[in-house]
C-alpha cells in the first residue's frame, strides 16, 4: 500500500484498505497505464486479473469499473476504481494486457452500456444482439416490479406512488412524453442501437 | 431500493416507440434521427449465422467464410456443450478453423435479482448458478457479506463449512471425469462417477436436507450442525470413496484410447492461461501453481495441511490428471478437517434484517472450476447496492477459440469437457 503512495502519488488517490484487499482510485484516463505497470513492474507483480466489474451509482452519479488484481508477492488483493462519466460511458479497454478481459469487458457492456475503446469484440454476451437497453443500471425498472415487493425489504405501503396502481403502470408504459428531448440524452451510446428502432423484447406491457 | 423519479428516470430505448420518437422529435424542432450506426453494412453478403451485419471486427472476421469452408452449430441443446450453449464452429473439412461460442440462454439475471433480494435471501438466489458447485457458490457471497457486517462465524461453523465445500468438491470433479470420458464416446466411467456422485449428494442431504441446491450457509454460521445420520454416513463413504474413484480410474487413466485421444491435445501454455483469466484446475494444469486457498486463505484452510497439486503439460490429459489429484487433497482435508472440528455454536448472533454499514466487501473462494469471486457494495440498506459474482467457468470459456482450432471437431468436446465448464455459472 505504502508502495502505491510512492509509485502513483499523482493519480492514486483515496486509498482504502479492509482486512485483505487494498483499494484504489485511478483516473480514467491512466487506466491502461497504470494497470500495465502494476502488472509488469516487479515491484508490484499483480499479474492475474481476478475479476473487473461495473458499478451503477444511480442516476445522476457516475458508473464505476472495478478491477481486482492478484499478486503473488503482497498479502492483499488489490481494487482499482475507475469512474466514468455516466453522460459519457467510454473507458479504455484493458483486453491488451489481459485477453481475458474480454469477456468482462462485453458483459460490462450489455449489463451497463460501458463502451471499452480498443475492445475488438464488443457485443452483447447475455442478451441477443437486437435488445437495447441495460438491464443492470439501476435506472432499469423491473418489468413486474419486483423491487417493491415485500420480499425486497421494502413495504409498498410506504411508497404513495404505487398505492394507485393503474395510475403508477401508466406512469411507467407512457411517461417517454414526460422526458426532455431525445437529443438530449446522451448518455447511452449510439453503439447501442446498431439495428433500428425495433425492439426484440416483447415482454414489456404495451 | 429507493423509489425512481419518473422525472430523472432515464427511459428504456424499448419504451419509445418509432412513432412516440417522430412525435416527440416533431415537437422539439429536430430533424429526422441520425443514420443508425452499423447501417454501413447494408449492402454486406450475409453468410450463414448470424442473419444481420457484423457488429463488430472480430465478428466480421469469424462470420466470413474463405473458400471451403462452412458454419457449424452446436446447440444450443448438444448434449455435449454441457448446458444450454451455441458453438459455432467455423470447419475446413473436418477441421475446425474458428469458434465463437454464444451464451446468454440459460441467464436469469442473479446479480440484478440479488441486488433486489436481502441479503439473507441472496444466499438462496446464488445456488442455481453453478449446480455442481451450490456450496461453493453460497461460501463466496457469506464471506463477502460478513467482512461487510464486521461479524464472523464461530470456528465449528467454519469446520463444517469447510467439510461440505470440500465433499462438493469431490463429487464436482469426480463428474468431470465422467463427462470427460462420455463426450469421447465412454459410457461405462459416467455411471460409475454418478454412483460416487450420489453418495456425496445423499450425505449432504443428510446434512442441509436437499440433494442439489443445498442453501446451507447463512451468514454468520451453516444452518444446520452435523447430525449422527451424516456422520456414519460419512465414516462408510470415506472407507469407500478412495476404492469406487480408484475404480472409475483404473478404466481411463491408463486407457490407451483415452491417452490417445487426449494427450497433446489443447495445449494451454501458462502464460495463455494467465492471460485468459483461466484459474482453478486448468490454470493449476498448466503449471501455475495458484490456489485460493493457499493464495488468500479463507475459512480455515490456513490451518490446514495440503499442497497446491500442479500438472506441466496443460493439455486434455493433464487437466484430467489435475482433477484425480485434488480428488485425493481434499480426502486429504476431509480427515484433518474431521480430526480437528471443534465443539460449539455454528450460527453467530444476527439480526433479523441486516443492514451493514455502507462499505465494499470482497469475497473469493476456490471453487471447482476456479477463483468464484463475490464483490458486495452495501449503501446501508436492507438489499445490496450492487451484487457482483465473478464465475470461473465464464471466464474459462474464452480460451475455448484458442484452442480449439486446428483439430478435429470431434476433438473439440473433449477439450470443452477438460475445461469443465458448467452453463448454469456461465450464463448467470
Amino acid at each position: 500500500m505504502r508502495l502505491i503512495v510512492e509509485r502513483f502519488p499523482e493519480t492514486a488517490r483515496d486509498l482504502w484498505t479492509d482486512e485483505d484487499t487494498v483499494e484504489v482510485q485511478i483516473a480514467r484516463g491512466s487506466v491502461v497505464e497504470t494497470l500495465r505497470t502494476l502488472r509488469d513492474d516487479s515491484q508490484f507483480g499483480f499479474f492475474m486479473l481476478a475479476d473487473a466489474a461495473a458499478v451503477d451509482y444511480g442516476v445522476g452519479n457516475q458508473f464505476e469499473v472495478v478491477y481486482h488484481l492478484y499478486s503473488d508477492k503482497h498479502p492483499a488483493w488489490l481494487r482499482v476504481r475507475v469512474p466514468v462519466e455516466r453522460a459519457n460511458p467510454r473507458t479504455p479497454s484493458v483486453t491488451g494486457l489481459w485477453t481475458g478481459a474480454m469477456f468482462h469487458e462485453r458483459e460490462m457492456y450489455d449489463m451497463m452500456g460501458i463502451v471499452f475503446e480498443g475492445n475488438r469484440d464488443l457485443r452483447r454476451i447475455y442478451m441477443s444482439p437486437d435488445y437495447r437497453s441495460f438491464p443492470q443500471r439501476k435506472d432499469f425498472l423491473l418489468p413486474d416490479d419486483a423491487a417493491d415487493s415485500s420480499a425486497a425489504g421494502v413495504n409498498p405501503l410506504e411508497r404513495p406512488e404505487t398505492w394507485d396502481l393503474t395510475t403508477f403502470s401508466r406512469e411507467l408504459t407512457s411517461s417517454a412524453a414526460t422526458y426532455p428531448p431525445l437529443d438530449t440524452q446522451v448518455d447511452v451510446p449510439a453503439e447501442a442501437y446498431p439495428h433500428g428502432q425495433e425492439s426484440a423484447d416483447k415482454s414489456r406491457p404495451a | 431500493m429507493t423509489a425512481v423519479d419518473p422525472e430523472t428516470r432515464i427511459p428504456d430505448p424499448i419504451d419509445v416507440d418509432a412513432a412516440e420518437e417522430a412525435r416527440l422529435r416533431a415537437a422539439a424542432g429536430l430533424g429526422p434521427p441520425a443514420p443508425v450506426p452499423g447501417s454501413e453494412y447494408a449492402g454486406f453478403e450475409l453468410i450463414g449465422v448470424p442473419d444481420r451485419p457484423p457488429q463488430t471486427e472480430r465478428e466480421r472476421e469469424m462470420y466470413t467464410l474463405e473458400e471451403g469452408e462452412m458454419l457449424l452449430n452446436m446447440g444450443p441443446q448438444h448434449p455435449s456443450t454441457h448446458g444450454v450453449m451455441r458453438l459455432v464452429v467455423k470447419l475446413r473439412g473436418e477441421v475446425v478453423t474458428d469458434l465463437d461460442p454464444v451464451l446468454g440462454y440459460l441467464h436469469r439475471g442473479i446479480e440484478k435479482l440479488c441486488e433486489n433480494a436481502t441479503y439473507t435471501t441472496v444466499l438462496t438466489y446464488v445456488d442455481p448458478m453453478d449446480y455442481l458447485a451450490s456450496m461453493h457458490n453460497e461460501h463466496a457471497p457469506a464471506i463477502a457479506f460478513e467482512k461487510l457486517f464486521g461479524i464472523q462465524a464461530p470456528p465449528r461453523a467454519e469446520y463444517i463449512r469447510a467439510l461440505v465445500v470440500e465433499l462438493n468438491r469431490v463429487f464436482s470433479h469426480g463428474l468431470m471425469i465422467g463427462f470427460l470420458a462420455l463426450d469421447m464416446g465412454g459410457l461405462t466411467p459416467i455411471l460409475y462417477s454418478f454412483i460416487n456422485r450420489d453418495d456425496v449428494v445423499e450425505l449432504l442431504a443428510s446434512i442441509s436436507g436437499q440433494r442439489m441446491l443445498f442453501n446451507f450457509f447463512r451468514v454468520g454460521g451453516v444452518n444446520w450442525d452435523v447430525n449422527d445420520e451424516f456422520l456414519s454416513r460419512l465414516g462408510t463413504w470415506h472407507g469407500t470413496v478412495l476404492k469406487s474413484i480408484g475404480d472409475n480410474e483404473k478404466l481411463i487413466t491408463e486407457n490407451e484410447i483415452f491417452k490417445g485421444r487426449t494427450q497433446g491435445m489443447g495445449i494451454l501454455s501458462a502464460d495463455q492461461a494467465i492471460s485468459y483469466g483461466v484459474t482453478g484446475p486448468n490454470l493449476r494444469a498448466s503449471g501455475v501453481p495458484f490456489d485460493v486457498r493457499k493464495a488468500h486463505p479463507y475459512s480455515i484452510y490456513d490451518e490446514l495441511e495440503f499442497d497446491v497439486v500442479i500438472q506441466e503439460r496443460g493439455d486434455v490429459y493433464a487437466r484430467y490428471l489435475q482433477r484425480i489429484a485434488e480428488i485425493k487433497q481434499s480426502l486429504h482435508l476431509i480427515d484433518q478437517i474431521m480430526d480437528k472440528m471443534p465443539h460449539g455454536p455454528v450460527q453467530a448472533q444476527v439480526p433479523g434484517i441486516i443492514r451493514p454499514k455502507p462499505g465494499r466487501a470482497y469475497g473469493a473462494v476456490e471453487s471447482p472450476r476456479g477463483l468464484y469471486s463475490v464483490y458486495a457494495i452495501s449503501d446501508g440498506g436492507p438489499t445490496p447496492y450492487r451484487f457482483r459474482m465473478r464465475d470461473p467457468s465464464f471466464i474459462s470459456l474464452q480460451v475455448m477459440p484458442l484452442l480449439m482450432p486446428g483439430h478435429l471437431i470431434a476433438d473439440t468436446m473433449a477439450i470443452m469437457a477438460s475445461l469443465d465448464p458448467v452453463m448454469g455459472g456461465v450464463d448467470k
